[in-house]
């Protein structure tokens, strides 16, 4: 199969996905509908009508970790081409990605060390 | 063709026994019918919308949760043939696709317009900044013994020495992560239903909360069949055939991650993120370096 062809066979499955749940749907709609009744469609919150508005800005108190994440995920995609050719490279390969891994945990022992890697 | 409808049958098969191992282990009842039972109560159930929702993400995120368990599925081989496709970036697109359980949980978070909800979407996003570096860097450290992302090859690579032996802390951190991805107990934190009432799942009712939960036990069962697939040597085994050996393993798995969250209080979210940055991603670091001698000494 060609990768043009094993993606077409992802695209497939993926429309076959969701036909199936639209048939679910539609199955679940043949046999009835919602009887609209007076708060009903509240979300729940305890009984009540949420007080305060939910679409609002949170505070993502794990921020300093995010930050870092964007990092690590960063170099993450460098290392997964590095890690297919790594035995033929050998040794060069373990000290190029050695000092680079070694720069990068020195990052998080840094930020770590400035409080970073804790609930803001 | 043939190949992936039995793959697509055989992943709903595991997908329904995890449910009767998830209530065995849950209730304690053993029920072989639970599933259908529960399925079709689901079915039959009024689906509500709530008032002013976001509607598109709400919609979506049930079919964006499946979704991407199937396709990650898709890569995961149960015999050298019985794989849907075999790209040739499959270690890496098992990772692209599970990122999308993130962006689903997120939606159903939002969605619903629900406090809960959203708290559970939020929730996740942050148990997703501490588990997902131990589920990539782990599986580059497989992929540095297979010398490729062909995950036959991964296979394949394991014949003399699985890679549980060969690289255990990756084995472990994997399993871990696994389990927060999967947002099983003790990792809970976006359903958590005693605190939360269901979280992200709180405001889904019938034929969406049912399709809701296929996504996710299918999301179990994909976990445990990549778990297979990177360190338990996918379908090698003695005396029985390769497919046997396939679906031994991975419902071993499921059980084992079905059992381990059990006798576990909930892990507090930012406990979770202190424990995965400041010991986990040092030691997912430690065994890239640990494998990458491995590799060049060993023959």
């Amino acid at each position: 199969m060609s990768t043009l062809e094993q993606y077409g066979l992802l695209v497939g499955l993926a429309m076959g996905t969701v036909g199936f749940v639209l048939g679910l749907y539609a199955l679940a709609r043949g046999l009835g509908k919602a009887r609209q009744e007076p708060g009903k469609d509240v979300p729940a919150t305890g009984g009540q009508m949420s007080r305060e508005p939910v679409w609002v800005r949170y505070h993502a108190r794990y921020y300093g970790y995010a930050l870092l994440f964007l990092a690590f995920d960063m170099e993450m995609a460098f290392m997964y081409p590095w890690a297919v050719v790594y035995k033929q490279e050998g040794v060069v390969a373990l000290l190029d990605m050695g000092v680079f891994l070694a720069v990068l945990f020195l990052g998080l022992l840094y930020g770590w060390s400035q409080g970073a890697l804790r609930r803001q | 063709m043939t190949t992936v409808l039995v793959l697509l049958l055989l992943l709903a098969a595991g997908t329904y026994l995890v449910a009767v191992l998830e209530a065995w282990t849950a209730s304690g009842r053993f029920r072989l019918a639970g599933p259908v039972v529960a399925g079709i109560a689901l079915l039959g159930r009024e689906f509500i919308v709530p008032r002013k929702p976001d509607r598109i993400f709400f919609e979506v995120a049930p079919v964006l949760l499946l979704l991407s368990a199937l396709l990650a599925a898709a890569v995961v081989p149960l015999t050298p043939d019985l794989i849907i496709t075999d790209l040739a970036t499959g270690a890496l697109f098992i990772n692209a696709a599970l990122v999308y359980v993130l962006v689903a949980l997120l939606m159903a978070g939002w969605g619903p317009n629900g406090a809960y909800a959203m708290i559970g979407g939020w929730r996740f996003l942050g148990q997703l900044i501490a588990y997902a570096m131990l589920i990539v860097m782990p599986i580059t450290a497989v992929v540095m013994r297979a010398e490729s992302l062909l995950t036959t090859r991964i296979v394949a690579s394991q014949a003399g020495l699985w890679n549980i032996v060969y690289q255990p802390l990756g084995f472990m951190l994997f399993f871990v992560a696994a389990m927060a991805l999967a947002f099983l107990p003790p990792f809970d934190l976006p359903t958590a239903k005693a605190e939360l009432a269901g979280g992200v799942e709180a405001e889904y009712s019938g034929v969406r909360l049912a399709i809701f939960r296929l996504g996710r036990l299918a999301l179990i069962v994909t976990l445990a069949a990549a778990a297979v697939v990177f360190y338990l040597g996918g379908w090698q085994g003695p005396w029985l055939p390769p497919w046997a050996w396939s679906a031994i393993k991975i419902l071993a798995v499921c059980a084992t991650m079905l059992l381990a969250g059990r006798a576990m209080p909930r892990v507090r979210d930012a406990d979770l993120l202190h424990w995965c940055w400041i010991l986990g991603i040092p030691l997912a670091l430690l065994n890239i370096f640990l494998v990458g001698l491995l590799v060049l000494v060993l023959p």
